[in-house]
C-alpha cells in the first residue's frame, strides 16, 4: 500500500516536474517560435471559444453605449424634425437675396433680434440701426411684401412696428390701379386679429376677393408697389359712401426672421418692377401684345411695299413696251 | 473515478471553460471572477495531483496563446496550482461553504503570484499593488463565484452513490 502510494506520488512529482520545464521552455521560447505554436492554437483548439469571447465582448460593448445610441439616435430624430424648419429657413433666405438682388441698392438687411414676447408681439426689433442708415418711417420689407415701418432708430439697433400694430396705416390700392383705400390692421379677435382691412374704398371701386393689394406710393412714406396683401371679401359696415374690405396679409409674422429696410433715398426713387404684382403682370402681357401688335403691322406695311414696288415695276414695263 | 462521475466533472468542466469566454468578457469588470482557475481546482481535486498538473499545463498554453506576452507564465501558475490543488484536497474541499471559499480564494491568489513573477512584465510599486490589491480582490470575487457554480452545480458534481 505504501509502495503504491510512493509510485504514485513518485509519478506526481514526476509528472508536476514535466509540466514545470515544458512551462519554462514555454516562457523562454523566442518569439519565432513561440508565435507559431499560439497561432496554431488560436485557430484550431482555441477557434471557437476565441469567437465566443469576441461575440460576448460586442455584446457588453452594445449593451454599455445603448444610452449612448438611444441619444444619438433621438439628436437623429430632433434633427430631422428641424430640417423642415431649416429648409424653410433657408428658401426665404434666399428669396431675400433674390429681392436683394432685385432693390440692387438702397437698403439694409436686418435680423429680427428676438422672439416676440407677451406684449410686444406687434412690434419687432432690428439688428440694423441709424449707423446703417435706417430712419423713423423707414419701410420694412420681406421677399413676400410689406412688412412694417420703422419706429425709432437707435445707433446699433432700431424697432420697427408690425402691419399688425393698431398704429400701422399704408396708403394702399389694387394692383390694376382701379381702387385706393388705407390699410390697416384689423382688430378683430382669434385668429381674426392677424388680418388687414383696406378702409374707405369709394363706393364705386368694387374689389373682387382674390386682388392683389399694394402699396400706393401715397404720403411719402412707402414707395408705390410693395404687395400687401389680397382681398378676402368685403366687410359690411356702417360706412354709406365707402367700403371696407378684408384682406390676408402677405407677410405673416411667424414667418418674419429676416428683413430688409428700404433706406429714404430708394423709397423716394420707387421699387418699381422689384415685386411681382398683378400690375406688372397686365404690364407684360400689354407690353407682349403691343410688340405682336407692332410686328404684325411692320410686316403688313413691308409687304404693302413690296406690292407696291412690283406694281411700279409693272406699269413702267407696260408703258415701254409700246414704244418699242 | 467512475465513469459517471468523470462525464459529470466533464460537463461542469466544458461550462465553466465556456463560462470563461463568455460570461467574462460580458461583465467586462476590472476584477472578473476567473472561471478557468475554478474549473481547474474542481477537477483537480477529483484527479491524481500529476493529472491535475497536466491539466493546468494544458489549460494554461490555450489560454496563453491568446496573450502572446505571458505565453508559458499561466501554463506554469496552471499546473502549479492544479498539482497543489490535489495534493491539498484532502485539507480542504471538505462540506463546507467557507473552506470551500478559502480553496478559491487561495487557488486563484496563487494563480496570480506564480503568473505575475514569471511574466515579469510589472515590477517594483507596480507589482506589489497587483500582488496585494488586486489579485486579492479578483481572488474573493473568483471565490464568491466559485462558491455560486458549486451551489449551481452541486447536483452534477455530487458522486454517484454505489
Amino acid at each position: 500500500m505504501s509502495s503504491v502510494a510512493r509510485t504514485y506520488g513518485r509519478r506526481d512529482t514526476i509528472l508536476l516536474a514535466g509540466c514545470v520545464v515544458l512551462s519554462l521552455v514555454a516562457l523562454f521560447l523566442p518569439e519565432r517560435m513561440r508565435e507559431p505554436i499560439a497561432t496554431t492554437l488560436r485557430r484550431t483548439v482555441l477557434a471557437p471559444l476565441v469567437s465566443l469571447q469576441s461575440d460576448a465582448e460586442l455584446s457588453r460593448r452594445a449593451w454599455a453605449t445603448r444610452e449612448e445610441r438611444v441619444a444619438a439616435r433621438d439628436s437623429v430624430t430632433l434633427r430631422s424634425m428641424s430640417l423642415d424648419a431649416l429648409s424653410a429657413e433657408n428658401a426665404r433666405l434666399r428669396d431675400l437675396l433674390g429681392l436683394g438682388a432685385r432693390l440692387r441698392w438702397g437698403f439694409v438687411p436686418a435680423e429680427v433680434l428676438s422672439g416676440r414676447g407677451v406684449g410686444e408681439q406687434y412690434t419687432m426689433p432690428l439688428s440694423a440701426g441709424a449707423r446703417a442708415g435706417v430712419r423713423e418711417f423707414s419701410p420694412v420689407v420681406a421677399p413676400e411684401g410689406l412688412v412694417g415701418v420703422v419706429k425709432t432708430a437707435d445707433p446699433t439697433m432700431s424697432i420697427a412696428i408690425m402691419w399688425s400694430h393698431p398704429d400701422f396705416r399704408v396708403s394702399a390700392m389694387a394692383a390694376d390701379g382701379s381702387a385706393f383705400g388705407i390699410v390697416a390692421a384689423h382688430l378683430g379677435s382669434g385668429p381674426e386679429r392677424y388680418l388687414l382691412e383696406m378702409r374707405g374704398v369709394p363706393v364705386r371701386g368694387t374689389i373682387p376677393p382674390g386682388t392683389e393689394i399694394v402699396t400706393s406710393g401715397l404720403g411719402g412714406t412707402f414707395p408705390r408697389g410693395i404687395p400687401v396683401g389680397v382681398v378676402l371679401g368685403e366687410l359690411e359696415t356702417s360706412e354709406l359712401w365707402a367700403r371696407t374690405y378684408l384682406l390676408r396679409p402677405a407677410v405673416l409674422p411667424s414667418a418674419v426672421s429676416a428683413v430688409m429696410v428700404l433706406l429714404p433715398a430708394r423709397a423716394d426713387s420707387g421699387v418699381a418692377g422689384v415685386w411681382q404684382t398683378g400690375q406688372g403682370t397686365l404690364a407684360a402681357t400689354r407690353a407682349i401684345v403691343n410688340a405682336g401688335d407692332s410686328i404684325f403691322r411692320k410686316s403688313a406695311m413691308d409687304s404693302a411695299r413690296t406690292r407696291t414696288a412690283a406694281d411700279s415695276l409693272s406699269r413702267a414695263a407696260a408703258t415701254a413696251e409700246p414704244r418699242r | 473515478m467512475r465513469p459517471i462521475d468523470l462525464a459529470r466533472t466533464l460537463i461542469a468542466f466544458v461550462v465553466l471553460v465556456l463560462l470563461h469566454f463568455t460570461l467574462r468578457p460580458l461583465l467586462g469588470w476590472r476584477v472578473g471572477p476567473d472561471f478557468l482557475v475554478i474549473a481547474l481546482l474542481l477537477v483537480a481535486i477529483r484527479v491524481r495531483p500529476g493529472a491535475a498538473a497536466v491539466l493546468g499545463l494544458a489549460m494554461g498554453i490555450v489560454a496563453d496563446s491568446i496573450e502572446l506576452h505571458a505565453f508559458g507564465a499561466g501554463a506554469l501558475a496552471m499546473c502549479c496550482v492544479g498539482f497543489a490543488a490535489s495534493w491539498l484536497k484532502a485539507v480542504f474541499f471538505a462540506d463546507d461553504m467557507f473552506l470551500n471559499a478559502f480553496f478559491f480564494f487561495s487557488g486563484k491568489w496563487a494563480f496570480d503570484v506564480i503568473f505575475l513573477l514569471a511574466e515579469r512584465r510589472v515590477g517594483g510599486g507596480e507589482l506589489l499593488r497587483e500582488l496585494l490589491v488586486w489579485s486579492p480582490i479578483t481572488a474573493v470575487v473568483t471565490a464568491l463565484w466559485g462558491l455560486l457554480t458549486l451551489l449551481i452545480l452541486r447536483p452534477i458534481l455530487r458522486p454517484s452513490r454505489t
